[in-house]
Formats: structure tokens, C-alpha cells, sequence
């Protein structure tokens, strides 16, 4: 097998064209599922789309997305060239007979057929052959080997392994030196032991001269030593570490945290209801907003922004479009939720949102510190990220540390790895959101990825119609939001059932603290908010009683009789003594001194004059009452109450706050200016949040039947439009019908000339003359760069460079007739 | 599980809800790691910390059974996150210990090399110790001893101390069965030490130095003669001021075989150094010249014992003079850790860990302490009052609220209620107590009273001769008053909680009958000294005293 020779790359080509074209119609749609990209756009003929896969994007796209193994297998076999099935566990490292697992051999076995499928390997009768163009994606040593150097064998005419058998140990210390790669090895001074040896490993043929200073281990020798294997051991999925935790502890993390996350959202909103921040010009929350609103959410920085970031994700803050802009609560639908409704709001936000909140506090490129809530956090490949963390954590029972997530990500895609800080703001955003608990997947956080798996599309759609929606700030807002189908919702259900009970008493105590031993209900809930602050929070809620927490209650329009009944129906035990008292006697002072308001006032030093003025029906319009015998009060502005009192005869003078008398005629109303119409709210409230491109272009299964019986009839068929327009992601420059006229995409010229330059063949092409005529010629492409082709014209005996973009069609030769 | 009396609350504060059947077994096996914060009526508030997690790993507990304690009696799930952490603290401590080397002397050994360098590194550790001998281990000079056990607790690693103490010169002393007289006309009697007195001499010896907790009037001065006795060696006792100091003595004559003329008192008025000395801690900590002048007290002979009375109130100096004294056994006593300056940490590193703690509660149900009823009365003042109050300066206010001459109207009305019971009245303010003790015809005690005047009217006072009796601030602490059934404070030092606990203190030693003990705060309506009796009144309620607001118009007779 190791000696087994590379065919030559034109056949390779073709073979490997038919290979696809004798792919079963299911197989082939199997294949374009796999890579997207090599249906988008629609590629012409079975024979362009074996090109575009063997291309060199296309193939660096494919195995981006394998893993590990699959990495692993499609590796050896382009190492090794060709190997049988039956070879590939062995050379990929598993060990031998007894002990190969049968688990082993079947996680391989199933790499190669992901291979197979994506076609990145194929099946020559058995003979398992590397996709062209992966020698050059793996590069110079695919899995560390060297070159392939056929003559060898041909030059000494002795057999590999005795050879390397009988090699002195000096010589063979440089070969293992050089077996497990790099291949290449530096040439040691002359005169030295090394030096001969290296010298007689060259002349043996073991090793090759690379240049004067280098020698390299051939592909067939390296294989030779490593005993045949391209790899020590196979890449298996990697058990992830982890360590138990009780499910009722991760149920009750989760609770708590999605409890906690729904109280920071809701005070988040009133505390931005009362005090809202200013929008930064460039979009954002500005630091000190950030850090205030950390302290009314008594968490850290981060974590503010990631609540803010959820909040406006899920509609719940949004700016005011003012003309200086604001962050504003919106959406008055959530107040009427319970919490496990709330968080269903949150949670599907969340699951959808390409914002990336752990940056918050980095600097970009410019220097520039990355605020909250800036148009700058939006990235599209964080819905999908977050899918695959999620499905990492949800394929454990165990609690994973993010190291343990990194690693099994970095598995399942090692040449496109995540970014590890990436992963640990996703992971710790899922744990504050209670998608996890204590570093396992909860049940809640298994209904997200459930949602997320069932309907991700919808999701997103969703996602960017509430954007949509953002737009039209101030708009109807009501139903943005739609309720997931009918009935239950089950994000909502899912918390429910890991809530704890709700408890509807509270142990009231003399030292004027209150416990709620358990979750309160809403009624508690609400009675604790207004009249107690609140001291310790998780599993009970403590709270204190004070003169300013009662005043609070009060405030609110409860008298302290109602306000000792509520107490007394949620309290197991009578109110203590201290906290009626305190109740009563902050009554007491409550209201003692009062605030109302009046536009204007009236002083006389004599009653009389005041109590007939305040009775006189001419005028009940100024709204005048008595607030001591020598002052009246008016609703009305001072300038209307002057003037009114004149017509009446009361020759009266106008008081300036210094109480000196003022000169009417320069004074205007105390209106204050009506505030201008908002505006500039659509023109500004697009920016930034534009981007919705959440994954990869998705088609349908009839969509890629379809598009494979067009491969079949050769691709003359006009491709409806239809199915393509709907998911508009086709690239612009694809016209809408791309065979009738004489040009075909872009892509598929591009992936033959490519194929053709790889393979030395000979092309027919279509280009724009000179003379602006259309001219069709037989080229042998040599070099295609810089958006310029290099080709040879046997015909004429002349080298040529044409501008791509002046090339209609390409097609092979046989293809021509 | 799901019913447990406990919840774990994720800001390390634990509720025990008090009428659940497994509440005492749960109290019990959260005492040693968890600190008592609050006990009122229904849910007494623990917390853990650092302090209190490392005390339990001193007394042998291990952070496993810290959690299963946690998990054993929790009503929910125990926050992950609070268990890790716990274990993270516990694992903490002893991973440093100082011990003694036979060549190299005092060594601070670790089990962990990257802790030690971490130790090492710090800046705050530099010139307190010496060469490191090797990976594992480092000389410490002997007198750092201390300073680096407290540089340790605040670099979070604290030392266990195994280097041991020097013997003390012997000196031989017990219990005796039957008390010694003091004054002519008193009987011997029986007594023992209570068995929780026992329990916590014990615990103090076996851990070789720390605190013992007992709440006032539980007998901590029995303890201190308890631990004397189990160490037989001469004994320096500081104490907090020259009337208590004479307690301690006349304690010490009449409880154990030591002799007056055995017992020597250290104070301002005298500079006797005896096998048995008692010393306050202004002497010690009076400088002359920028030099304290006194500390040759401290080597005047060899101490085989150092007791520290009401160790919450122990001044800085006194903790930096401590810290040369490591050599030698350490006990402090006090009714609680709580300082108000916050320096809990310096007890820890200092004297030692918590050895022994029972609950005030506790031992009032033992009977030991009399329950007591604690009442706030609220005066409304007169408008003219009230005006005078409403434009004073705000550094006047106190003063003018807590000495308005209303509460001598409701003093005298309180002191009505009880003619037959001992009653104090307390306060602040000199002037306003001189005209109470005339209003009430009382005698009254203040800081300038003499200690032999002092001595004299409250020993009238034990002997029933006199009922009632105004002090100043002089009274808070270390003055033993058993008979007293009855506190009045008309006026206190801005709603202290030390002070509470003292004032209560006076009141709680059990009675003959087994009478209620009342304390009365007397408050002025709308005004700071409502707001300062606000303090108390939680501070009260915590220990779980029942406790009542009332009106002043509602007293008969005002």
C-alpha cells in the first residue's frame, strides 16, 4: 500500500467526476446537504459541481465544518493515496486486532462515511481515494510526511524493510529523529558522525536532498517507519471530564439564576423608567451608566451588560427616539407576565441574539473601549456558536467546565476551532441565564436547545422581526412578541417545573425583619417590594421594616390599617408589637407635611378681602383656595390671576421669588416649552442592529432533489427562481436564468479553469474579444490569479492573458459538442 | 432533605426557623462553623465566614462535615457555589503551621510550596521571618511570632500554631467546694462550676489558647478561675477597669485556694506584682513621652497564663503588646466577637480561635440567666420642647433630646411600678442624672466618685439596703450587681450595641425567685434618641428578648 502510486492528477479529475456522476440521487443530495456552498448557486452540470468540489475554498469550507477524526481519516488517506476500508483504522492509528475495539473500528468507520458523503474521499472499487486538490489543502506534509519521491525503489532495487532493517542504529536515530515529522531535518556540518550518516541515508535513498542544507524523509519511507500509519492514534471524540452534580442541584441553580435574571430585568426597567441614560452617540450605554446600573443591580459590570444586552434583545428597553435618545422600558406586556413567562421572553431572545456582551469593556482595533449595548457587539456567527456549546452541554448529564466545552468544540471542528473567550462568555451567560446549573445542562436550558433544534429559522425570523419592530419605535408594540403556537408555552414550562413552590406566608419577627421561607407568590412579592427592603435573597427572601420602607408602602396609597391587615393575612404569627408600631406611628408623620400645586398665590393681610374673593363665582375659574387665612392659592398662572383680579377692581401687585414687586410687562407665561414631536426615530433607530444573517444558507430537501435531477440532465433545464429568491441568499452577481443565454456562474467557470490548471487540460473558452465580440477558443490554462488567466493556445502556439471578467463559459472539451 | 429546618442562602447567611423539631439538632451541628447574627423570635440569622470557618477547622471539624451539616439540614438545595467555597476556606487553614524545630527553632512549615512562596512574596511578611531552610519550611524569628500570625490571617492563610508554650513558673491553685467568706455575717456555701463553665475550660486547654464566649451574667469570671486552676501557674488577668478588677479578686478569694495576699492589682492606684496579678488595661496602655511605661508588666515574671477580660473591648495597644506574649497561654473571655471596630480578625490571630460559644438563649433556658422583659417608652415632648429641639444645632440634638426633663415624670413612674425590686437607672449625661438621683432621693454613682465610695454604695445595693441607684456610663461593664431586677436608661452613648449587651448584662443574673428582669429604655418621640433606641431596639430583638414599644401617657401616674 505505502508504495502504491499517485495517479496522474487528469485522470484523478475525471475519475473522480464520475465517481459523483454514478452517486445515487439520494447520495448526491446527501452531498450538497454536507456543503452547502456547493449548491449555492446552482452549479451547472455534475461536472462543475465535481469541479467547485474540488476546489480549493470549497474543500477548505468542507473540512472547517468535520471533525476531529473524520479530519483525521481524510488526512491519511490523502497521504497514503489510496487505501482499502479495511486499512483506514489501522493506518489512522487504532490499535491491532484483539485489542480494536468494536467502538473504535465503528467511530471510524462512520468518519469515513461522513468522508464518503462529502465526498472529501471516494470510492474507486474499493480503493479509497482523496478528493483532487487536498494535497494542496493539507499542504506540503499531510500528517507530517514527507514527499513522495517514486524512484527510489527503481534507483537500489532492495526491498524497503530489510533495508531499514539492516540501517546502523547511528543512521536509524535519524530516521525515527524525522518519522513522526516534520519530515524535514537540517544537514549537519561536514566532518562529523552525523554528517556521514545522513550522507549514507541519502545514498541509500532513505532520505532526500531538499535543498544544500536540508534533507527530507520520503512519504514511503515515513510510512514505513510509523509501521504503516499516517497518525499514533485516532482522534476519538474526547470523553469530556466533568463531574457529577445532583439533578435537584442544577434544578435549583437554574431556578434561581433564571429568577434572579428575571428580578435584574425588571428592576433594571423600572430603574431606567425613573432615571433613563443617555444613548451615546455612537450607540451605546456610556461607562458610568454601566457601573450605576451594576450597583442598583448589586452584580458586576459584566453582568449589568449582559442583562441590559437581554433586555433590549428581547424588547424590553429600547430608545425613546428622541431627539437625544434615551434607553426606555418598553413593552408594558411584561408586567402582566409571571416570571416563569418573563424568563420564556428572555430565554427566546437569548437563544437568537448575535450580540456578544462579554466584550463589553475590551477595545477594538482603534483603541476605542467596546461599550454595552453598542451597534459594535453584533456578530453573526454567535447564534451558531451558541448552538453547538449548547449542544455540548446538553449531550453530557454532567457538569462541564468551559475547558471541558472548548475541547469538545475544538474537536468537532479543529481547523475552525471557537474562540475561547467566546465560549466562556456563551457558557456564563448560559449559566446566568439558568440554561445551566451549576455547570450542567437544566431542564430549561433543555427546552432552549430543544426550541432552538426544533425551529431555528422561525427563531431568528422572529428575532429580526422584533428588530423590525425596533425600528418603528413608539409603533404598536403589543403583539410583537407571538406566543409560540397555541397552548402552554414550554420555555415557560419547562422553569415552572423546576421552581420551587411559592410560599404565601411570611414569618414576621420583633427585630422588624420578615422572612419568606421559600419562593413568595406574586401577591408577597409585591407587598414585600413596596414596604420592606429587602436583605438577603436565594432560597428565602429576608427583609427589614423601616420608617422609609413603610413610608414607601404609604406613598403608594395604602393606609396603615390595610397595609397591618396585609401583613397580618400573609403572617403565620400575629404582627409583632414593634412593627405595628412603627406601622402607626410612621402613619402618623406620614402626610404631616404636604406638597401640593398651585400656579400662583394670593396674600392679603386682610381675611375678609381673601375669603370674598374666594367665594366671588366670577372667579371659580382662577381655581383660588385657601391655604391660611391671609393666603390663597391658585391654579391659575400669575399673569392670568393679576389681569382677572384688575378687571375685578382689586388693584393687585405682582411678587417676584424675592418677594420684591415685579413689573408685569416683562413677563412672559410660565409655560414651559412643549417639547418637540419625536422625530428621527426610524432614521435612527435602524442603525446598527441590521445584520440577520444567522447561519449558513439552509435548502430544503425537495429544493436539493430538485437542483440534483438538473445536475442529472445536464443543467439545461431553466432552474425555477423561486426557491432560490425565497432564502435571497444567492450572490448578486448570479443572474436570475444562467444557461440560456451562454453564461454560466462565475463560480463554476472559475472551479474548471482551476481543475484545468491543476491537471494540465485543455479547456474551451468563451471570452470577450478585443473587439468586443464574443470568441470561443481551446486553451490550456496555466496560471489563474489576481483575477487574470494565463493560458497557452496550442492551436495558435502562443501564451495569452485574458481578464477574468471578460471570460462568458467555460467548458471542457468533450463537454463542447 | 426537603424539609429541613435550614436555609442556605447564597450570600452565606443561613435561616433556622426555631419551631421546627430538628432545630436544636440543627443548631447544634451548625454552632462550631457558623457565627449567630441574629436570634429573633421565629428565624435566627447565621453566617459563615472566613473567621468562623476557621475557627471550626480549628476545633477539628473538616469542611466535609461542614457541607454535609449544610446539606443535611437544608430545606433546598445548598448554592454550589457556597459549598466550594466553603471548602476552599477551610482548606485554607493549617496548610501553614508554626511549629518548633530542636536546632532551627520557631518554623512556619507548609504542606504546599506554592503557598508558602505566595506567603513569602508578600511584602507583608518580609522581616518577619528569617532563612527558609528549605521548600517546605522558613525560620521565623520568636518575636514575630505574633505579628506574623496576624500578617497571615490577613493574606488569607492563616497558621495553626503548634509551636507550643513555655510553662510558666508554677504556682498551684483549685477550686475549693465550699466559697471563703468575704464579709462578716456570710455563710459559707456549696458551689460548683456549672458544666457548661467546664465544658469551656476544657475546650480552652485542649486548644491551648482562644476566646470563650458566654453572654454577661453566665459566669466567665468562673471559667477564667477554672482555667487557672487547670494550669497551676502564676496568672496575669487584664481587665477593663479597677472596680472590676477588685471583683475578679474578691471572686478569685472566694472561689478558689488563692489568698488575698496572693493576688496583686496593677492599676493606677496600685503596682502590686504578685503570683496572681490583675491589671487594667489603662495602665497598660498609658504612654509617657510617647512610651508606654507599664510593659515591663508583661516579663515581670514568668506568666504561665495570660487572661484577657472582655476581649471585644480590648484596646490596639494592648493587641500589639499581645502579640509579643505568643509563648505564653492566652484565654479571653467575653459575651461576644462582635467589635465594634471591626478587628475580629486581630482576636483570631492573637489570643486564638473560638474554643468555646453557647448560645445566650441557651443557657437563659438552662435557667442560669433571668429572662427579661424590655420596653421602650416613648415621651412625647411639649410643643415648647420640641421647638427648642427643631432649631438646635445639630451637634446639640442628642444631648437636648436624651436629657429632656420629661423622663424624670416617667423615671419616677417606671420606678413606681417596682417598689419591690433593686432598680438601676442608667445614663449618659452627668447633670441629668444628678437631678433624677435627687428627684428619685437615690445615691448616685459617677466617674467621679471614688472607688471606695463606689464600692461601698453598691455593695449597699447587693445588700438590699439601698433599692435604687443611679450610675453613669461607669456601671457598663464588670460591675456585678446580681440583685438588680429593674434597668432604666434614660440616656445612652448613640446606640451602642456593646453597650446593650452590658446594660442587659447588669439585670441578667438569675434571681432568687426567678423573677422577670425588666429593662426600660426611656425614649424622646420624633428625635435622634428615637433613632439610636431604633439601634438598640434591633440589637435587643436579635438576642431575642421580647420587646415592646409603648407610650409614655399610657404609664399610670404621668
Amino acid at each position: 500500500m505505502a508504495s502504491s502510486l499517485h495517479e496522474a492528477p487528469a485522470s484523478a479529475t475525471r475519475r473522480f467526476a464520475e465517481d459523483l456522476r454514478q452517486r445515487s440521487d439520494t447520495a448526491l443530495v446527501a452531498l450538497l446537504r454536507a456543503r452547502g456552498d456547493l449548491a449555492v448557486p446552482s452549479p451547472a452540470t455534475l461536472r462543475s459541481l465535481a469541479a467547485r468540489a474540488s476546489s480549493h475554498t470549497s474543500l477548505e469550507r468542507a473540512l472547517a465544518q468535520v471533525d476531529a477524526l473524520v479530519l483525521q481519516v481524510v488526512e491519511a488517506v490523502t497521504a497514503v493515496g489510496e487505501l482499502r476500508r479495511a486499512q483506514v483504522a489501522h493506518v489512522v492509528g487504532a490499535a491491532h486486532g484483539a485489542e480494536a475495539s468494536s467502538a473504535v473500528s465503528q467511530q471510524i468507520d462512520q468518519a469515513l462515511d461522513v468522508a464518503l458523503t462529502a465526498a472529501l474521499v471516494w470510492d474507486d472499487d474499493g480503493v479509497l481515494r482523496p478528493s483532487p486538490g487536498l494535497e494542496e489543502v493539507f499542504g506540503h506534509y499531510p500528517a507530517g510526511l514527507g514527499p513522495v519521491v517514486q524512484d527510489r525503489a527503481s534507483d537500489t532495487g532492495q526491498d524497503l524493510a530489510e533495508l531499514l532493517r539492516e540501517t546502523p542504529p547511528e543512521q536509524r536515530a535519524v530516521l525515527d529523529a524525522l518519522a513522526w515529522g516534520p519530515p524535514a531535518g537540517r544537514v549537519p556540518p561536514g566532518g562529523t558522525r552525523q554528517r556521514a550518516a545522513v550522507d549514507a541515508l541519502v545514498a541509500h535513498g532513505l532520505l532526500t536532498r531538499a535543498d544544500a542544507q536540508h534533507v527530507l524523509l520520503t512519504r514511503e519511507v515515513g510510512l514505513a517507519l510509523r509501521d504503516g500509519r499516517t497518525h499514533r492514534t485516532p482522534a476519538l471524540r474526547p470523553e469530556p471530564a466533568g463531574h457529577d452534580v445532583a439533578a435537584e442541584t442544577v434544578a435549583a441553580e437554574s431556578a434561581s439564576a433564571a429568577l434572579e435574571l428575571v428580578r435584574r430585568v425588571s428592576v433594571l426597567r423600572s430603574a431606567w423608567a425613573d432615571d433613563p441614560p443617555r444613548v451615546l452617540r455612537s450607540g451605546g450605554l456610556g461607562v458610568r451608566d454601566l457601573r450605576r446600573l451594576a450597583a442598583v443591580l448589586e452584580c458586576d459590570e459584566p453582568e449589568a451588560a449582559f442583562v441590559a444586552e437581554t433586555a433590549v434583545q428581547a424588547g424590553l428597553i429600547g430608545d425613546d427616539g428622541e431627539v437625544e435618545p434615551s434607553f426606555v422600558a418598553l413593552d408594558e406586556v411584561w408586567s402582566e407576565l409571571d416570571d416563569a413567562a418573563r424568563w420564556a421572553v428572555l430565554a427566546r431572545a437569548w437563544a437568537v441574539s448575535p450580540r456578544t456582551p462579554w466584550r463589553v469593556g475590551t477595545r477594538d482595533e482603534g483603541g476605542m473601549l467596546r461599550s454595552a449595548l453598542s451597534p459594535d457587539l453584533e456578530r453573526g456567527w454567535v447564534p451558531r456558536l451558541r448552538g453547538a456549546v449548547l449542544r455540548v452541554l446538553g449531550g453530557s448529564a454532567r457538569a462541564l467546565s468551559p475547558d471541558d466545552v472548548v475541547a469538545a468544540l475544538t474537536w468537532e471542528a479543529p481547523r475552525n476551532a471557537p474562540p475561547e473567550t467566546a465560549v466562556r462568555g456563551l457558557l456564563s451567560e448560559a449559566a446566568s441565564l439558568g440554561v445551566t446549573g451549576a455547570g450542567a445542562m437544566s431542564p430549561p436550558g433543555r427546552a432552549v436547545l430543544a426550541a432552538m433544534h426544533r425551529d431555528p429559522v422561525a427563531a431568528s425570523g422572529a428575532a429580526s422581526r422584533e428588530r423590525g419592530d425596533r425600528a418603528g419605535a413608539g409603533g404598536d408594540r403589543a403583539g410583537h412578541r407571538p406566543p409560540p403556537a397555541s397552548g402552554a408555552d414550554p420555555l415557560a414550562e419547562a422553569l415552572r417545573a423546576v421552581l420551587p413552590e411559592e410560599v404565601d406566608e411570611m414569618l414576621l419577627q420583633g427585630d422588624l425583619t420578615g422572612v419568606v421561607p421559600g419562593r413568595p407568590s406574586r401577591a408577597l412579592a409585591s407587598l414585600v417590594e413596596f414596604a420592606a427592603d429587602t436583605e438577603s435573597r436565594g432560597a428565602a427572601t429576608t427583609v427589614r421594616f423601616s420608617a422609609a420602607s413603610v413610608t414607601r408602602a404609604l406613598d403608594r396609597g395604602r393606609s396603615a390599617e390595610d397595609l397591618l391587615a396585609a401583613l397580618a393575612r400573609h403572617s403565620p404569627v400575629p404582627v409583632p408589637q414593634p412593627l405595628e408600631y412603627l406601622v402607626r406611628d410612621t402613619a402618623r408623620r406620614h402626610g404631616a407635611v404636604r406638597v401640593g400645586v398651585a400656579s400662583s398665590y394670593l396674600r392679603a393681610a386682610d381675611e375678609a378681602t381673601l375669603a370674598g374673593l374666594e367665594r366671588d363665582p366670577a372667579l371659580a375659574h382662577l381655581g383660588l383656595f385657601r391655604l391660611a387665612p391671609t393666603v390663597l392659592a391658585a391654579t391659575a398662572p400669575p399673569a392670568l390671576l393679576h389681569e382677572t383680579l384688575r378687571e375685578r377692581g382689586i388693584v393687585s401687585a405682582l411678587e417676584g421669588p424675592d418677594r420684591k414687586v415685579l413689573d408685569v410687562r416683562h413677563r412672559r407665561e410660565g409655560h414651559g416649552p412643549g417639547r418637540p414631536a419625536p422625530s428621527g426615530a426610524a432614521s435612527r433607530a435602524g442603525r446598527g442592529r441590521g445584520a440577520s444573517v444567522t447561519g449558513p444558507p439552509v435548502r430544503s430537501e425537495p429544493d436539493l432533489s430538485a437542483l440534483v435531477a438538473e445536475l442529472r440532465v445536464g443543467g439545461h433545464a431553466t432552474t425555477p427562481a423561486s426557491p432560490r429568491s425565497r432564502d435571497g441568499m444567492e450572490s448578486p452577481s448570479s443572474p436570475a436564468s444562467d444557461t440560456d443565454s451562454g453564461t454560466q456562474p462565475h463560480a463554476d467557470g472559475l472551479a474548471l479553469l482551476r481543475e484545468a490548471v491543476r491537471d494540465g487540460l485543455l479547456v474551451r473558452v468563451d471570452m470577450v474579444g478585443a473587439a468586443g465580440k464574443l470568441e470561443q477558443r481551446t486553451l490550456r490554462p496555466l496560471r489563474l490569479e489576481g483575477g487574470r488567466l494565463r493560458a497557452l493556445d496550442p492551436a495558435r502556439d502562443a501564451e495569452l492573458t485574458v481578464a477574468v471578467h471578460r471570460i462568458a463559459r467555460v467548458a471542457a472539451p468533450d463537454d463542447a459538442s | 432533605m426537603a424539609d429541613g429546618p435550614l436555609i442556605v442562602q447564597s450570600d452565606k447567611s443561613l435561616l433556622l426557623e426555631v419551631d421546627h423539631p430538628r432545630a436544636a439538632a440543627a443548631r447544634r451541628a451548625i454552632a462550631p462553623f457558623a457565627e449567630l447574627e441574629r436570634a429573633p423570635e421565629h428565624i435566627h440569622t447565621y453566617r459563615l465566614t472566613s473567621l468562623g470557618l476557621w475557627n471550626a477547622r480549628a476545633a477539628g471539624h473538616d469542611a466535609e462535615q461542614v457541607v454535609d451539616t449544610l446539606i443535611e439540614f437544608s430545606r433546598y438545595p445548598v448554592p454550589h457555589a457556597l459549598l466550594i467555597d466553603v471548602a476552599e476556606v477551610m482548606a485554607r487553614y493549617g496548610r501553614l503551621q508554626l511549629t518548633t524545630h530542636p536546632t532551627h527553632g520557631l518554623l512556619l512549615t507548609a504542606t504546599d510550596k506554592a503557598v508558602l512562596t505566595e506567603v513569602l512574596r508578600s511584602k507583608r511578611t518580609s522581616g518577619l521571618v528569617g532563612e527558609r531552610i528549605d521548600e517546605l519550611s522558613v525560620v521565623v524569628h520568636p518575636s514575630q511570632r505574633g505579628h506574623l500570625k496576624q500578617v497571615l490571617v490577613k493574606l488569607g492563610w492563616p497558621a495553626e500554631d503548634l509551636a507550643g508554650y513555655v510553662d510558666g513558673e508554677a504556682h498551684p491553685i483549685a477550686l475549693t467546694p465550699l466559697t471563703t467568706p468575704r464579709s462578716a455575717g456570710e455563710e459559707p456555701s456549696e458551689w460548683a462550676p456549672r458544666p457548661y463553665q467546664s465544658q469551656a475550660v476544657e475546650g480552652f486547654w485542649h486548644g491551648g489558647s482562644g476566646v470563650v464566649v458566654l453572654p454577661c451574667g453566665a459566669g466567665k469570671t468562673i471559667v477564667g478561675a477554672g482555667a487557672m486552676a487547670r494550669s497551676g501557674t502564676t496568672t496575669l488577668i487584664l481587665v477593663t477597669n479597677t472596680v472590676s478588677a477588685r471583683q475578679w479578686r474578691d471572686e478569685l478569694v472566694r472561689r478558689t485556694t488563692l489568698t488575698e495576699d496572693e493576688i496583686g492589682e496593677y492599676s493606677g492606684a496600685k503596682k502590686e506584682i504578685k503570683p496572681v496579678t490583675i491589671a487594667t488595661y489603662q495602665v497598660l496602655t498609658t504612654k509617657r513621652k510617647g512610651v508606654y511605661t507599664h510593659l515591663e508588666l508583661l516579663d515581670a515574671r514568668d506568666w504561665g497564663l495570660v487572661l484577657y477580660d472582655e476581649v471585644h473591648l480590648l484596646p490596639a495597644p494592648i493587641f500589639r503588646m499581645t502579640a509579643d506574649l505568643q509563648a505564653r497561654r492566652r484565654l479571653g473571655l467575653t459575651a461576644t466577637l462582635v467589635r465594634e471596630d471591626g478587628k475580629e480578625d486581630e482576636v483570631f490571630s492573637l489570643i486564638g480561635p473560638k474554643r468555646f460559644d453557647a448560645p445566650w438563649k441557651d443557657i437563659e433556658a438552662q435557667g442560669y440567666i433571668a429572662p427579661a422583659d424590655c420596653v421602650e417608652v416613648r415621651l412625647t415632648l411639649p410643643e415648647s420642647e420640641r421647638m427648642t429641639y427643631a432649631t438646635a444645632e445639630p451637634e446639640d440634638k442628642y444631648r437636648l433630646a436624651a436629657s429632656v426633663p420629661g423622663k424624670n415624670r416617667v423615671v419616677e413612674a417606671l420606678v413606681a411600678q417596682h417598689p419591690d425590686d433593686q432598680v438601676l437607672v442608667i445614663g449618659q449625661y452627668v447633670d441629668q442624672l444628678e437631678e433624677l438621683a435627687a428627684h428619685l432621693g437615690a445615691p448616685l454613682i459617677t466617674g467621679s466618685t471614688t472607688v471606695r465610695e463606689r464600692q461601698k454604695l453598691f455593695a449597699a445595693f447587693r445588700d438590699r439596703e439601698i433599692s435604687r441607684l443611679v450610675v453613669s456610663k461607669v456601671a457598663n461593664f464588670s460591675v456585678d450587681l446580681p440583685e438588680a431586677s429593674v434597668a432604666i436608661q434614660v440616656s445612652g452613648a448613640f446606640g451602642s450595641r456593646q453597650e446593650e449587651a452590658q446594660r442587659l448584662g447588669r439585670i441578667m443574673r438569675p434571681k432568687q425567685d426567678g423573677r422577670t428582669a425588666h429593662f426600660y429604655a426611656v425614649v424622646a418621640r420624633d428625635t435622634v434618641d428615637q433613632d439610636f433606641a431604633a439601634h438598640r431596639q434591633r440589637f435587643l430583638a436579635e438576642q431575642g428578648y421580647a420587646y415592646r414599644i409603648m407610650d409614655a401617657e399610657d404609664l399610670p401616674a404621668v
